[in-house]
């Protein structure tokens, strides 16, 4: 018969095997943690988005505009949302609410829902059918385009509503397929630049000439990048119609 | 084609096969290699998913077994033969895949300032 140590796990362990597995547990477990340390230290902040359930529900009236996405420019507003302040809109999941917006465009409408707010950025997540957005009593402002030329930014593009405080995190390559996800259902998709412009963390993207974002963006969501485009302030809301010819990603 | 597309292609094509695979193994090759499993159908399905996954095990095996190539012991002894290799692979790919991304990894641009190109007609 042999005389090779022989573990068995109910009996007293063999001399010479305590060592091997004293050291095979040492490292295992501090192996293990250690790697999950690293993991953790090396992440981003997923910054401070969130919905604002503690705000209760939003009601506030204003003009509809498609920029091709669906923005309000709020003109009789409450305690927390202010006349004159432009926000984006969606519906709940991954949606948007162009269906619903469209017909409105142009028009006074009340706009109903849960705000997401990250910092200087908010959202509004609809409720469902005309209790979120309806046609309003009264006669819509015009809102006037104000071209404010073209720029070169650098920074990311995300999908609004995660990067406002859905997802944690709600940007980084980490999230991409969600953030694509979003954009394909219409979600507004944000430009978060790297330092501000015009005053301004972030933008909403679009195509050139007020077209919906080209989907050759798509492959450059949530990578960092550098690129050129007119830029146009909408109430208090800029948006970068992004030139997808001249996206670089940079190192 | 790009390397999404190709992918999902590969992806699906392994599927595919896997699927046939299952189809004429569960219903013909193992009674035909099993005489344990002559009769018995209800457990069938519920090995469905890993034939899609390892359909070529699955025909090397049955290949094995059917030809009589090997004893029963040599079977298995192909495949096992690379299990220890196969572990040392995967811990080193494991290690290498998570330096390499975070070798890789972007980091964000903060000194990288907005330039206008030129000015708006409101400016």
């Amino acid at each position: 018969m042999s005389d090779k140590p022989f573990f068995v796990g109910y009996l007293p362990v063999p001399g010479p095997l305590r060592i091997f597995l004293l050291s095979v547990c040492v490292v295992l477990i501090g192996g293990l943690a250690a790697a999950g340390y690293i993991m953790g230290v090396t992440q981003d902040d997923p910054g401070p988005g969130a919905f604002r359930f503690d705000y209760g529900r939003q009601t506030v009236t204003g003009v509809v505009e498609m920029t091709p996405y669906p923005v309000i420019h709020v003109t009789k507003g409450n305690d927390r949302i202010k006349p004159g302040d432009s926000f984006m809109m969606t519906a709940g999941g991954k949606s948007g609410v162009d269906s619903r917006a469209m017909p409105l465009n142009g028009q006074l409408a009340e706009v109903s829902g849960i705000i997401l707010e990250r910092g200087d950025l908010y959202m509004m997540q609809l409720r469902g059918g005309r209790n979120g957005l309806k046609a309003a009593e009264g006669d819509a402002p015009e809102i006037v385009a104000e071209p404010q030329g073209r720029w070169q930014l650098t920074g990311e593009i995300c999908d609004g509503k995660c990067l406002a405080g859905a997802m944690r995190p709600g940007r980084g390559l980490a999230h991409k397929a969600c953030a694509n996800l979003c954009l394909l259902g219409d979600v507004p998709p944000i430009f978060v630049s790297s330092q501000p412009v015009l005053g301004e963390e972030f933008l909403l993207v679009t195509g050139p000439d007020g077209t919906r974002l080209p989907r050759a963006a798509y492959d450059y969501v949530a990578q960092f990048i550098t690129a050129e485009g007119e830029i146009t302030r909408r109430g208090d809301l800029l948006v970068w119609e992004i030139d997808t010819d001249t996206i670089k990603v940079t190192p | 084609m790009d390397a999404a597309q190709a992918l999902v292609m590969a992806m699906q094509t392994w599927g595919i096969i896997g699927g046939l695979v299952a189809a004429v193994f569960l219903t013909i090759g193992m009674d035909r290699i099993d005489e344990d499993a002559r009769g018995a159908y209800i457990f069938r399905p519920l090995l469905i998913p890993g034939v899609l996954l390892i359909w070529p095990i699955v025909l090397w095996r049955w290949w094995q077994i059917e030809t009589e190539a090997a004893g029963w012991a040599g079977r298995y002894r192909a495949v096992r033969g690379w299990y220890g290799v196969s572990v040392i692979a995967m811990s080193i790919a494991i290690v290498a895949v998570v330096i390499t991304g975070f070798a890789v990894r972007q980091t964000w641009p903060a000194d990288a300032e907005p330039v206008q190109l030129s000015t708006g007609d409101s400016q």
